[in-house]
């Protein structure tokens, strides 16, 4: 027995690749022993050579799809082939649904219960698949082999390392369906996905021929919490009940769905913009652009901006009437705006491209960037309350005088950058809308934003008649200077608490110490100001700031986190264990940025006080599994609980079982545990 | 608005000339191209008569499935015994895998014995493209009223494997005798397999 044994944990490591092939193939077990009744992984491993490639099951325009025979021996099975998440392939205009690099095809195969133990099992399968170049095909064949071992009832299975990483690349289930509808000669398919989740280069892979045509240009589009593939439908899709396929969110990250005859909102519908526009027409970029514009303006009067603004205005009307300079600092200021926001639009574009998900005001994800904002602010603030003056904002002085032009360009940056943390709240759906139009026309609409932002000063700038309107200067300027002062600390305030949320309370306390010192940097130049090098005693307050800059913490120490809905720790096998010998009750869930049901649920159940009241007075404890990634261990989770995908919703009462609750919580199922 | 497909992707399909599939039921797309003898040979001269379409590249390992079976052979005696046209087009363009010339043309045609009314050798890939052609074989039907009425693959069995001929369901001609038989074509469509035609610039 132990000698059979030995050979069984042996003998999956010489699985035999077919030698002379384009496409290695081997066989591998996840384990080297079956136990009698389970099931065990197995893996189908194939390896093209550099340039050549194999198919996914649907496998596009052209190619094929792999066909397995086994030769197994009496009492074991295998059941049907699961493919990793497929890539395309564009060939003279031809799409192929492929593998480029090595992936593994994965199965289990079950013993059955009444083979004893220690019997050699010997496995066979001959893999007929295509293999092709970008030039020519070449049908091939594979014999492969290995043997296993039968293992006593009830033992858990060795699993190979590997099979994580196989495991991680498969598709996942989405858990909903989707919805189609097949009109003109189009074929539209709506995706329930949160809105919030980004997704970098969608796709839908469709697993049937004749749903869709492959190779026709798919447009993607959302629509709150509804993904849109708009494409050109296949020769078979009139009348059809289901379109079976695969989307991809992201490099290697595939959902599984089924979508069925329904509604589907017209595609480029997004969030907020207005409807019964011909999709993609330059109408509609127009209108997206005027929104951009007036949102731009709105922003004129967000607490981190209108003080710098409504400053330079008045000081554009204390500069006297001299016509061209007023014309072309506000051109300057627009120059700035635009620029920065292009900036910021741009590398976000980019960003994007390279499949990073990021959204706008993605730099404050950074707490760097919030630590440079809060000292910013700071300094804008102390510089309003009278604390020093600054040539670029106080308006008047040297820099300015030299140079109204440059001088007002720096201030439209300025405003642009720090109008950001303003943007992110109310603009940040609409401007992640742009982010899927062509580049020139999101570009377009970033620059639009930015002049918005700039148009009152522009219109101050070209217009002397509004400007004449203006309050004639006078000592109340100082006044108003003052009370401005408060928005912008108001602004440091809130970035302090993002700073802290982000990084924690430490990092917190550095970015307050940092502004600490900026202040009494700033303080010492006020009081040197008028004399040479006054700005001497702000180089220790930066190179103390620059210090906080790189020692500032960039994620939140561990359970300071995001927190998921309920006060709950992150699962691990362990710990779930070792709560249950506690005897505490455990109430366990798995979710996905990418369910939509896990999300409802999250919301409008887990997220309830009556929910985290009930769970606090009967001390239950709450564990959360998150399998956006596709963690193996969780994976290996739910399907020991008989679920190939999230959500899974699980309540352990004290030395009892899983109790599987529903999928469609209710606060009743919540509440009434364990009573 | 339109979301449009993500900047890298849509660049990728905007450089590529576009497949057009023609609807089955509608007017089958002409086209004039020289035969293997250099001879120009225009659908629209097939007017009345019943014309098979066979995408066509010697060197793909499913066209050899089914010439080295014999199996496209038999095929295109039948059609051609009931007065159908058969015409084998080759869109592989210069330089790429299984493009021929006319003498080259002849001697596959003479050397598997094949009886198609005409090898055409369509290296622009324009009639190719006109049909969304994308793997070879690639078959249509066209009925004698002008109208395309089936497209996809030779058969059900998708596979590049010889033994699989005798089990398989034959689209084509099945096609033929429904129409023959004055009924509606009752398989129009199925997936095409085999490799991709090898259009120029690809």
């Amino acid at each position: 027995m132990a000698l059979l044994v030995l050979i069984g944990l042996q003998t999956p490591l010489r699985a035999q690749p077919a030698p002379g092939s384009n496409v290695a193939v081997s066989l591998l077990p996840g384990a080297s022993e079956a136990p009698a009744g389970a099931s065990i992984p197995v893996a189908i491993v194939m390896k093209p050579k550099p340039g050549w490639h194999g198919y996914w099951k649907n496998p596009g325009d052209a190619g094929a799809e792999a066909t397995i025979a086994w030769d197994l021996p009496k009492g074991v099975t295998v059941g049907a082939l699961r493919y990793p998440v497929p890539e395309r392939l564009i060939v003279a205009g031809i799409m192929n649904y492929v593998y480029e690099h090595e992936h593994a095809l994965l199965t289990e195969l079950t013993v059955a219960a009444d083979v004893a133990p220690g019997t050699r099992l010997p496995l066979g399968a001959k893999l007929d698949f295509l293999a092709c170049t970008d030039k020519i095909c070449v049908p091939e064949s594979a014999q492969v082999s290995m043997d296993i071992v039968a293992g006593a009832a009830g033992r858990p299975p060795v699993k190979d390392p590997r099979f994580d990483a196989f495991e991680a690349a498969m598709p996942k289930p989405l858990g909903v369906d989707g919805r189609f509808v097949v009109e003109n000669g189009r074929a539209r398919i709506g995706i329930p996905l949160p809105a919030t989740l980004a997704v970098a280069d969608p796709y839908f892979f469709p697993l049937d021929y004749g749903s869709l045509d492959h190779s026709a240009v798919q447009t993607v589009s959302r629509a709150g919490d509804l993904l849109i593939v708009e494409t050109k439908a296949g020769p078979n899709a009139a009348g059809l009940a289901t379109i079976a396929g695969l989307l991809t969110i992201g490099k290697g990250q595939g959902l599984l769905l089924t979508a069925r005859p329904g509604m589907v909102p017209a595609a480029g519908e997004p969030i907020g913009a207005t409807g019964g526009q011909k999709a993609g027409g330059p109408g509609v970029i127009v209108a997206a652009l005027a929104g951009a514009i007036l949102g731009g303006l709105l922003l004129n009067i967000m607490p981190c901006v209108f003080p710098i603004l409504s400053l330079k205005a008045l000081s554009l009307a204390k500069a006297g009437a001299d016509e061209g300079g007023a014309r072309r600092e506000a051109l300057a200021y627009t120059a700035g705006v635009v620029l920065v926001c292009l900036a910021l639009g741009g590398i976000l574009l980019g960003l994007r491209a390279g499949g990073a998900a990021v959204g706008w005001a993605f730099q404050l994800q950074d707490p760097r960037v919030i630590l440079v904002l809060l000292l910013l602010v700071t300094g804008i603030g102390l510089n309003l309350a009278g604390l020093f003056e600054l040539p670029a904002i106080g308006g008047g002085s040297r820099l300015a005088g030299r140079s109204g032009a440059q001088g007002a360009f720096w201030t439209g940056a300025l405003a642009a950058f720090v109008a950001t943390p303003c943007t992110g709240p109310f603009m940040g759906a609409a401007l992640g809308a742009a982010l899927v139009l062509p580049t020139a026309a999101a570009l377009a609409i970033f620059a639009g934003l930015g002049l918005g932002l700039a148009l009152p000063f522009l219109l101050l700038g070209l217009v002397p008649a509004l400007r004449r309107r203006l309050p004639k200067p006078g000592a109340w300027m100082n006044r108003l200077r003052r009370i401005l002062s408060i928005p912008m600390f108001l602004t440091a305030l809130g970035l302090a608490w993002i700073l802290g949320r982000q990084a924690g309370v430490d990092a917190m306390a550095l970015g307050l110490g940092a502004a600490l010192l900026l202040a009494l940097g700033l303080w010492w130049v006020g009081v040197r100001q008028g004399r040479p090098r006054a700005w001497l005693p702000l180089a220790p307050a930066l190179a103390a700031a620059l210090a906080a800059m790189l020692i500032v913490p960039l994620e939140a120490p561990a359970g300071a986190k995001a927190q998921p809905v309920l006060q709950g720790e992150m699962f691990s096998d362990e710990k779930l264990a070792a709560l249950r010998s506690q005897g505490r009750p455990v109430f366990l869930y798995f979710t996905a940025d990418w369910c939509i049901t896990c999300k409802v649920n999250e919301k409008g159940v887990l997220a309830r006080s009556e929910v985290a009241k009930s769970f606090t007075s009967r001390n239950v404890a709450v564990l959360a599994g998150d399998w956006t990634r596709g963690d193996a261990a969780i994976g290996r989770f739910l399907a020991e609980h008989g679920r190939s995908g999230v959500p899974l919703y699980l309540y352990y009462a004290p030395g009892q079982e899983a109790k599987i609750l529903p999928q469609i919580l209710t606060v009743g199922d919540l509440t009434g545990l364990g009573t | 608005m339109k979301h449009l497909f993500p900047i890298a992707a849509a660049l990728l399909l905007g450089c590529q000339t576009a497949l057009a599939a023609p609807p089955i039921g509608s007017q089958a797309p002409g086209f004039s191209l020289p035969d293997a003898n250099g001879k120009t040979v225009s659908l629209d001269q097939f007017k009345g008569k019943v014309v098979v379409l066979e995408w066509n590249n010697p060197g793909c390992p499913y066209v050899k499935k089914h010439y080295e079976s014999g199996n496209m052979q038999k095929t295109q005696a039948a059609a051609r015994r009931d007065g159908v046209v058969w015409l084998s087009i080759n869109s592989g363009g210069a330089g790429q895998q299984g493009h021929m010339n006319g003498a080259q043309a002849k001697a596959f045609v003479a050397g598997q014995k094949a009886q198609p009314s005409a090898y055409l050798l369509d290296a622009q890939g324009v009639a190719g493209k006109r049909y969304g052609a994308v793997t070879t074989p690639h078959m249509y039907v066209i009925d004698k009223a002008g109208k395309l009425v089936y497209a996809g693959g030779i058969d059900d069995k998708a596979t590049a494997n010889k033994a699989d001929i005798p089990g398989a369901r034959n689209h084509v001609l099945a096609a033929l005798g429904e129409l023959k038989a004055g009924k509606a074509v009752s398989v129009a469509t199925s997936r095409p397999y085999g490799c991709s035609v090898k259009y120029a610039g690809g």
